[in-house]
């Protein structure tokens, strides 16, 4: 609270009383004395009475918005239904004998998809990227059918893929593709969407890359590979860390879609089962704050590492 | 931090002292107009309290399955819960073109907040709990569940208590099967829950389950009519539960509806359409997990 005010006016002092010592004597007589203090200590209030005006208002929005909440003909019955202490307990623990499962328990089968997904996504979109990146005539095919797996599998919605996958491959009476377990088919479905737009993220790192960094490698000698390896990629994959992170924060989320296959209870089903048996919908509150536990995290992590890369990018350390 | 705790106070203070007078609308009356306790069940003394006057509004969800609705249309008055649902409208005094339907899902049925139906007939079992969040009406039909698998399956011929426990069974999401499966039967396998039954039958034919458990008319159908190769393995003991239909919890219509379901089974009305629609064969031997 106190350290941003003293520097923001800091700074336009220090530069004018540069400039006012260019001035020639006689000029600098009319300029008041403490012209700039008096200036300083005016922008400090206005500051001060900045803060104070938008903690008030940001106190009247929400505490207004609490009361329409509490005040709203329907609030104990919304209250009772989402916000209900007992029912969101018992969904956290789950009783299947009385026809529900526990949502923390399927929190963890979320997790287990989502990291296991992520590493596979990580891999998959690398490899598409760098084949639509690349510029050997004969990677022609693959590279067109780059673009084509792209613009599919980002223009068709994730359910879709889903449903396609848990449902139309074990159709087939393959043998090993139509005998897996939802939970693969649900992971298979979410790295074949995500993919597609992870590689375009990776693709935009590779070309955030000037041209020139390619050139200077080249000419030190490295092969086309040694410098993606070395050069580029290095960059690349440090500018889209940020988005990175922003796509896996959304696949967290998008593992609950894998509930449609059936036999996968994870945090969102169990939370729906929860309320269908006990017409009560807390059980998805619950599993709201413990998807919120899993990403506010990651969100701070993110803001701290777009944060030092600023930070180092600043001071002009590469 | 500051800002955090002038909250948490504010909301505190509100919690407390807001609800001491919540501007005249008591806690009760949710109903867009419903004043007073229903004196009589008559046709003009019903209007104030439905949710559009001169119509009966009748929810169900989208697709109505047979033999509860037929092709997918409740306004045809054929399919069980059709039947049933124009019989309360006659009784009621309504005419069959005064009757509206509307969808509405099953898991919506249950949201707090305004209804926009009069009552929805879904196959929603009564239970305890479920009434805290609802008002139901008396059962229109007794609640049985039946066991489907394909035929030729182990599970035709093996099905003693503890030959189920090695299958893998699936549900319909909101079904009270998945209680009955988890306490009864206790699997050793965690039974697969489908969005839709549709979902749930394509399972069995894929052989991702060994069976599924659905109320007996619907498995009586999907056997001989739905999934050509599949049977009724048997259904289990009568729970005691029932189908009712589901009001906005205090709706003060659920009085004269109740009065008319049991002057409908007086009558022999229910019998009637069960016969004609739910084709419920004494046959189906009855297994005891």
């Amino acid at each position: 609270m106190t350290g941003t005010p003293v520097l923001g006016p800091d700074r336009p002092s220090q530069s004018m009383e540069g400039s006012s010592t260019l001035q020639e004597p006689g000029a600098g007589a009319e300029f008041p004395q403490n012209f700039f203090r008096r200036r300083r200590s005016r922008l400090l209030r206005t500051q001060r009475g900045a803060a104070i005006t938008s903690t008030v208002s940001t106190v009247t929005v929400i505490g207004a918005i609490i009361v329409a909440f509490l005040l709203a003909p329907g609030s104990r019955q919304v209250r009772a239904t989402y916000f209900n202490l007992h029912d969101m307990w018992r969904a956290f623990i789950g009783d299947p004998h009385e026809g529900f499962y526990s949502v923390g328990k399927g929190l963890v089968v979320n997790i287990e998809m989502f990291m296991i997904g992520e590493v596979l996504i990580l891999v998959l979109a690398l490899v598409i990227a760098l084949v639509r990146q690349s510029r050997s005539p004969v990677l022609f095919p693959l590279r067109m059918l780059a673009v084509a797996y792209v613009d599919f599998f980002r223009g068709v919605p994730l359910i879709l893929v889903l449903l396609a996958i848990g449902f139309g491959l074990p159709a087939l009476y393959l043998p090993v593709v139509s005998t897996q377990s939802a939970f693969v088919y649900g992971v298979l479905a979410l790295v074949i969407s995500y993919s597609a737009y992870v590689s375009e993220v990776y693709r935009a790192g590779l070309n955030s890359v000037p041209f020139s960094q390619i050139a200077s490698a080249r000419s030190l000698g490295l092969r086309p590979h040694t410098a993606m390896r070395y050069v580029v990629l290095p960059q690349a994959i440090r500018t889209i860390i940020p988005p990175l992170l922003n796509t896996f924060v959304s696949l967290q989320k998008d593992t609950a879609l894998v509930s449609v296959l059936g036999a996968v209870i994870e945090a969102n089903r169990a939370a729906e089962i929860y309320s269908s048996t006990v017409f009560n919908y807390s059980g998805y509150t619950v599993a709201a704050i413990l998807f919120l536990l899993l990403t506010i995290p990651l969100a701070r992590f993110t803001d701290h590492l777009i944060a030092r890369d600023r930070g180092r990018r600043l001071a002009g350390v590469t | 931090m500051v800002l955090a705790s002038v909250l948490l106070v504010s909301g505190a203070g509100l919690g407390v002292g807001g609800f001491a007078a919540p501007s005249g609308a008591s806690p009760d009356a949710q109903g867009p107009g419903n004043p007073a306790p229903l004196r009589s069940c008559s046709y003009s003394s019903i209007q104030p309290y439905l949710y559009s006057r001169g119509h009966l509004t009748i929810a169900t969800d989208k697709p109505a399955y047979p033999p509860w609705f037929e092709h997918n249309r409740p306004t045809d008055g054929k399919g069980y819960e059709s039947g049933v649902a124009y019989a309360v409208a006659k009784k009621l005094g309504f005419k069959k073109s005064q009757v509206n339907w509307v969808v509405e899902t099953f898991n919506a049925s249950y949201a707090p907040g305004p209804k926009h139906f009069d009552f929805d007939i879904n196959e929603i079992s009564v239970t305890k709990t479920r009434a805290k969040a609802v008002t139901f009406s008396k059962g229109y039909y007794t609640d049985d569940e039946a066991l489907v698998a394909l035929k030729g399956t182990p599970i035709v011929k093996h099905h003693t208590p503890a030959a189920l426990k090695r299958y893998v069974f699936g549900e319909e999401i909101g079904t009270t099967a998945l209680q009955y499966i988890n306490s009864r039967i206790q699997p050793d396998h965690v039974p697969e829950t489908f969005t839709t039954l549709n979902d749930v039958k394509s399972a069995l034919q894929d052989h991702r389950i060994a069976a599924f458990v659905t109320d007996t008319p619907t498995s009586q159908y999907i056997a001989t009519t739905e999934i050509p190769h599949s049977v009724v393995v048997g259904q289990f003991p009568a729970s005691g539960q029932h189908y009712g239909l589901l009001f906005q919890k205090g709706d003060k219509l659920v009085k004269c509806v109740n009065k008319a379901i049991v002057e409908l089974k007086r009558a022999g009305v229910l019998r009637k359409l069960a016969k004609k629609y739910l084709r419920v064969y004494t046959s189906i031997p009855v297994i005891k997990p």
